[in-house]
Formats: structure tokens, C-alpha cells, sequence
């Protein structure tokens, strides 16, 4: 199997590679990427992918952009890393010194670690797609965090869920680190409020054709709660069997799952009464987040994702930071203009209303929460719902 | 009583989606003597065509279903008079490489014209039994019916009737089917069809309780390699045992022992078993 996987992402790289390649023009910015192209993960990295995609062809179509008074275009380079942090560190030494690519994206944590190891060293900014925290904690000074800390939705989601249905939970997400990051912050918050954790039975939510076994053995720890969450599709799959096998509590849906994409798989919103996630783009009421559903869907099927729109935005923060720097290889300039460039960008281009940096990096707004209440959508402010 | 119960049933379904897969990778493996990669992408492809034929155009499941294994079946044929049958005098790493392509083929294909989206298939039936506190969802019941019904036409059909017995003798033993007067290539291809249409029907059975996407089919071809390595190469009980094996001990062995380990025991239990009958449990005289 192991040649298997090889001739894959030889495979997948080169048609990468291929439709990507194009004429190269003489003032070109090339900008990186790597995530998971291909395998279970491929519609998270896809999604990802195409908001640059969209606002690089917005922004060459509009005639590019003037740095120093010079005209640069934009060019996505996006590699395959299937999810593998070694692949990403691969990738991202092939985007630096083969593409020249000051900017490289990745979409996952493991990746963001991988690229950490060099990027200061070699000279690029990381823009890394994850909410944990850790990212920007290492003191990394070419890292920037797109989205916020997942840590914030800790103590909102435990205190809607318990107070609707009780204090029993189960952990039944998924087995990769991510979601390992999230139980372990997420079950001291759980327990401080005065829950307790029934059950623990996290489930690979790639590699298991069927949850029937996993979701059974949690529900017969009787919990009121449910923390559930991996890629959307199969937690709509946990979801749908949970409720088959007749759990009527909530579910606490971890941060990487969508709310709308999870009711598609589990049988509609309905299904989905008393759980708490967050905010699917759709929901979301700013002119930037109307401006993008309308944009994507003119263009794609399915559901506009935050995964695609906080790439959308992060792309022109960037074009806009080069112009504030001056510079189009200069990943500190770059990074250092951040600040200003976020007030160039114009809100149809953010739909997430993001204001502010820290000085670690942290791009992340302050996030709303949805409650999924008599078959609908509501919004919550984390900030009622402080400890 | 009724736990074990609830994870027998879960077993069983899963077993017999397994071993359905299995099947065709057993009876292919009797033709080419190399184990098919490309078997799991044709689970896949049968998955699509399905979900094209229901889903986007409307059509009954059941038409969907006979749609999928025509259109596997033929594509499984093509398989085999396009790529292994001109490689028949290659060694086997070449087949070996060629069905790695054809894997790759495949799956490049779909992702192209549906996108790497996780799809969902709806099933007509959407009941569900309860029998005390067991819970039966009418599709996983549609899956266990099915899945042994299938299992014992293949049975008839290879026990039965004088095709079906040409397909056991050339896997038995080549040059004395052709001693007898087989033909080679009418067989093979008759193979390739039934184990396109196999798994064509397995993978329309399992997507209503599962999703459809382009990696869909690893999953299921890792369990069916493992299952013919445990029955036996080339043995049809044994893939149906195996399938069953390794079911069972998903869901009895992830509810019991611990689901973080359940696809170890599957594992463990390949290591047991080969390590007592290192040709796996029903060999018979076939390589």
C-alpha cells in the first residue's frame, strides 16, 4: 500500500502541478499552499484552496495590484500534503525554493508545527487555518492565525448544553489531534462547571465504516450530552445514528464540523435540536458574509463554508499588506503591515468582520455561537457567557 | 443480552458488506493470482453510478442498483481485456502496478466529475424496527437479506451450473481447465463481471448508511484484503467467514474492548489465525 500512496500524491502533484502551471508572467507573487488535496480529508483542503483561488482571480482580473509601483498578479501554488505534517514540511521547502513563494498557507495544525521548524530560518510567513491555540503561543514571528481560538466556544457551549439538558456527558469525536486537543480542553471546562464525563469513546471518524458500535456503547452510559465533531458528513452520520438508536439530548459539535453541513448527513435540523456548533456562514449577517454566499454559490455547489471565506478574506489582508510593506518578499514587512492592511480591506471582502491582530498573530474576531433551538438557528455572543 | 445482541445485528451488517467485497477479490484473485487494488475503486465507482442514478436523475433504488452492477460489471470487464489480459504473460508485479492505475484512473475520474464532496444517498427505507430494546433500521436489515441472499445465487450459480463451474476449475487448476476445454477468456471474463456487479451491489446496499466519496472504497478493500488473507486465497467460504470474522470482531471487540482499538483486533485476530493455519482457514489446493 505504501506504493500505493506514493504514486497518488505523485500523481495528484503533477495534476496540481498541471493545471496550476499556466504561463508564468513576469511580475508574478506566488503564493503557497499545502493541505490535504487528496483522501478523506480533500473537501476540507479544497474548500480551503478556493477561497484564495477566488480572490486571486478577483484581484487579477481586476488588473492586479500596484506594490511600489510596480503591477503584481497572484498566483496560487497548492500542493498535496494528504494531512501529513512531514509532507506539509516537504511541500512547504519546495514552495520556498522552488515557487519563491514569500506566504505559505496550510490549513492544519500539524502542518503549521512542520512549517514552524523552518519558516524563520527560511524566510516565509505561515498562514496557518487552525484554532488551536498553541499555533501562535510558541512565539513564532511569521506565523499568522487565521481563525479564532476554538478555546473561546468552551464555556458557552458547555453552559447552553448543560443547562438545557443536564450534566452527563459523553465524548464520542473524532480520534485525530485536533479533536484531541478539543476533549482535552474541553473536559476540565465540563467538569469545573460541575458535570461529569459518563463515557469516552472517541471514534476515528476516516478510517470507520460504521458508528453504530461506538455510538451504542456511549449511549448505554445514559448521557443528556453528546460532544461529537470530526469533518461535518460523519458527524452528521454519528448524529443520525445517535438519534436511530434513540438519544434525545444535545450535542456539543466541535468547531471543525458545520452545523448546516452536519443536518444535510443527519436528517435536517430537527435532528440537530439542542446542539450547539458554530455559526454557519449563511447565518452569519454582515454585508461581507451575504456578498460571499452569493459569490459561492454562483460558482459551486453545496454550502459556502467559513473554511472558504476566511481564506477569501485572509487573501486580500495580504494583498493589502504588500502594498502596506512595499514589498512582495518580505514576509516580516508583510507580516508588520498586517495592522495597518486591516483597515484597507473592505468589508465585502471580510466577512467575519476580523479587526484586529495580536501581537502573537491571533487574527480571530470575537465568535458568535449557534444554538440549534425548536428547529432553527439562533446566534449567541460568547461574551454572555463568561464563567 | 440485548447489548450483545444490538452488536451481533451490527456485526452482521457490516460482515456482510465485507464479505460481499471479499468475494469479488477472491474470485478475481483465482484468475489473475494477484489480489485486485482496483477492486475497491469499482466499490466506489458503483457507489457513484448508484447515487447518479438515483439521486440526479430520480430513479428507483432497486434500478439504480441493477444499474450500478450492469455498468461495474462491464467496467470490471474492461479492466480486465484492456489492461490484465494483454499483461497475462507479464509477471505479476506488472498486474500488480497496472490495477494500482487503474485505482488512481478511477478515482481521479470521479473526484473530476463529482468533486471530492462527501455525498448522501437516500434510502427508500427509512424504517425502523425495534425489537425490544433492539434497533433495526430497515436498510441494515435490506444489507443482511441482501448481502446472503447474493451469497447464496453466487453459490448456486457456481455449484450449479456448468459456467459457473468453469470459473472453479480455472481457479483450481489452469492448464487442466484448458485441458478440458475451458476457454480462458470467456472465463475471466465472466469473473471480472461478477465481481464488478458484487461489488457494484454491495457498496448501492452500504451507501445509504454510510456516505459516497472518492476514498470511499479504501476502507472497505483494507477489510476485504485482510478477510482473504484470513479465509484463504481464492476460497469463496472463505470470504464469507472472514467477512463475518472480521464484522463480528469490529463490533463486538469495539463495544467490549475499546473502540480506539477495534481495527487491532481485526489484526490481532489476522496474526492468530494465520500463525495456526499459515494458508488461512480455508485453503483448498488454490494458490
Amino acid at each position: 500500500m505504501k506504493l500505493t500512496r506514493t504514486f497518488r500524491r505523485l500523481a495528484v502533484a503533477s495534476a496540481v502541478a498541471l493545471t496550476l502551471g499556466g504561463v508564468a508572467q513576469a511580475e508574478e507573487v506566488t503564493i503557497g499552499f499545502t493541505g490535504p488535496l487528496s483522501g478523506g480529508a480533500a473537501l476540507y483542503g479544497e474548500n480551503t484552496v478556493e477561497g484564495l483561488r477566488m480572490a486571486a482571480t478577483e484581484i487579477n482580473e481586476a488588473g492586479g495590484f500596484d506594490v511600489d509601483g510596480e503591477n503584481y498578479t497572484i498566483k496560487i501554488e497548492a500542493l498535496d500534503d494528504k494531512y501529513s505534517p512531514s509532507q506539509a514540511a516537504v511541500n512547504g521547502k519546495r514552495l520556498v525554493q522552488q515557487y519563491k513563494a514569500p506566504i505559505i498557507f496550510t490549513p492544519h495544525s500539524g502542518g503549521t508545527f512542520a512549517l514552524q521548524a523552518f519558516n524563520e530560518r527560511d524566510g516565509f510567513l505561515v498562514m496557518s487555518y487552525t484554532s488551536v491555540p498553541a499555533v501562535t503561543a510558541k512565539g513564532n514571528k511569521l506565523t499568522v492565525k487565521i481563525p479564532p481560538n476554538f478555546t473561546d466556544y468552551l464555556v458557552p457551549f458547555a453552559k447552553i448544553t448543560m443547562d438545557r439538558f443536564g450534566k452527563n456527558m459523553a465524548v464520542a469525536n473524532a480520534t485525530h489531534d485536533y479533536a484531541k486537543y478539543w476533549t482535552k480542553e474541553f473536559v476540565p471546562v465540563w467538569r469545573k462547571m460541575g458535570g461529569e464525563v459518563v463515557a469516552t469513546n472517541p471514534m476515528d471518524y476516516n478510517k470507520s465504516a460504521d458508528y453504530y458500535t461506538g455510538v451504542s456503547k456511549v449511549l448505554a452510559e445514559k448521557p443528556d450530552v453528546m460532544f461529537v465533531g470530526g469533518a461535518s458528513e460523519p458527524t452528521g452520520l454519528v448524529v443520525r445514528q445517535a438519534r436511530e438508536l434513540g438519544f434525545k439530548g444535545g450535542f456539543v459539535i466541535m468547531d471543525q464540523a458545520k452545523i448546516d453541513e452536519v443536518a444535510k448527513v443527519s436528517g435536517g435540523l430537527e435532528s440537530l435540536e439542542g446542539s450547539v456548533g458554530v455559526v454557519p456562514l449563511a447565518d452569519y449577517n454582515t454585508p461581507g458574509a451575504e456578498r460571499f454566499v452569493k459569490l459561492w454559490t454562483e460558482k459551486h455547489d453545496g454550502v459556502a463554508t467559513s473554511e472558504t471565506a476566511y481564506h477569501y478574506f485572509a487573501m486580500y489582508l495580504l494583498m493589502h499588506a504588500m502594498q502596506e510593506a512595499g514589498s512582495v518578499d518580505d514576509p516580516a514587512a508583510i507580516r508588520a503591515a498586517i495592522p495597518e492592511a486591516l483597515k484597507d480591506v473592505d468589508p465585502k471582502h471580510n466577512p467575519y468582520d476580523v479587526t484586529a491582530i495580536t501581537d502573537d498573530g491571533n487574527l480571530g474576531a470575537e465568535p458568535q455561537i449557534a444554538e440549534v433551538k425548536d428547529g432553527k438557528v439562533v446566534i449567541r455572543e460568547t461574551r454572555d457567557y463568561k464563567e | 443480552m440485548d447489548v450483545f445482541l444490538q452488536q451481533a445485528l451490527n456485526g452482521l451488517t457490516l460482515g456482510s458488506i465485507y464479505g460481499l467485497v471479499a468475494l469479488g477479490l477472491t474470485l478475481v484473485y483465482g484468475i489473475l493470482h494477484v489480489p485486485n487494488f482496483a477492486h475497491g475503486a469499482l466499490y466506489m465507482v458503483g457507489a457513484y453510478v448508484s447515487y447518479f442514478i438515483m439521486v440526479e436523475h430520480g430513479l428507483n433504488y432497486w434500478v439504480a442498483m441493477a444499474g450500478a452492477g450492469v455498468v461495474v460489471a462491464v467496467l470490471s470487464v474492461l479492466c480486465e481485456r484492456l489492461v490484465f489480459h494483454p499483461l497475462r504473460h507479464a509477471p505479476p508485479i506488472h498486474d500488480k502496478i497496472a490495477a494500482i492505475g487503474i485505482l488512481l484512473f478511477l478515482e481521479a475520474v470521479v473526484q473530476m466529475h463529482w468533486g471530492a464532496d462527501f455525498r448522501r444517498m437516500p434510502t427508500p427505507y427509512t424504517e425502523i424496527f425495534h425489537f425490544g430494546s433492539l434497533t433495526l433500521p430497515a436498510q441494515r436489515l435490506l444489507i443482511i437479506v441482501g448481502a446472503f441472499s447474493l451469497m447464496g445465487a453466487l453459490h448456486l450459480y457456481l455449484k450449479k451450473t456448468m459456467t459457473g463451474s468453469t470459473i472453479i476449475a480455472m481457479a483450481q487448476n489452469r492448464e487442466g481447465a484448458f485441458l478440458v476445454g475451458i476457454d480462458a477468456n470467456r472465463v475471466a471474463m465472466m469473473t471480472f463481471a461478477i465481481a464488478g456487479f458484487l461489488a457494484a451491489v454491495g457498496a448501492t446496499l452500504f451507501a445509504p448508511i454510510n456516505l459516497v466519496y472518492p476514498a470511499m472504497g479504501h476502507l472497505v478493500i483494507m477489510k476485504a484484503f485482510v478477510i482473504i488473507i484470513l479465509g484463504g486465497m481464492g476460497s469463496i467460504p472463505g470470504a464469507i467467514v472472514g467477512g463475518l470474522i472480521i464484522g463480528f470482531a469490529e463490533a463486538l471487540g469495539g463495544y467490549y474492548l475499546s473502540g480506539t482499538y477495534k481495527d487491532l483486533i481485526a489484526f490481532v485476530l489476522l496474526v492468530a489465525i494465520l500463525s495456526i493455519k499459515p494458508t488461512g482457514l480455508f485453503t483448498k489446493g488454490v494458490r
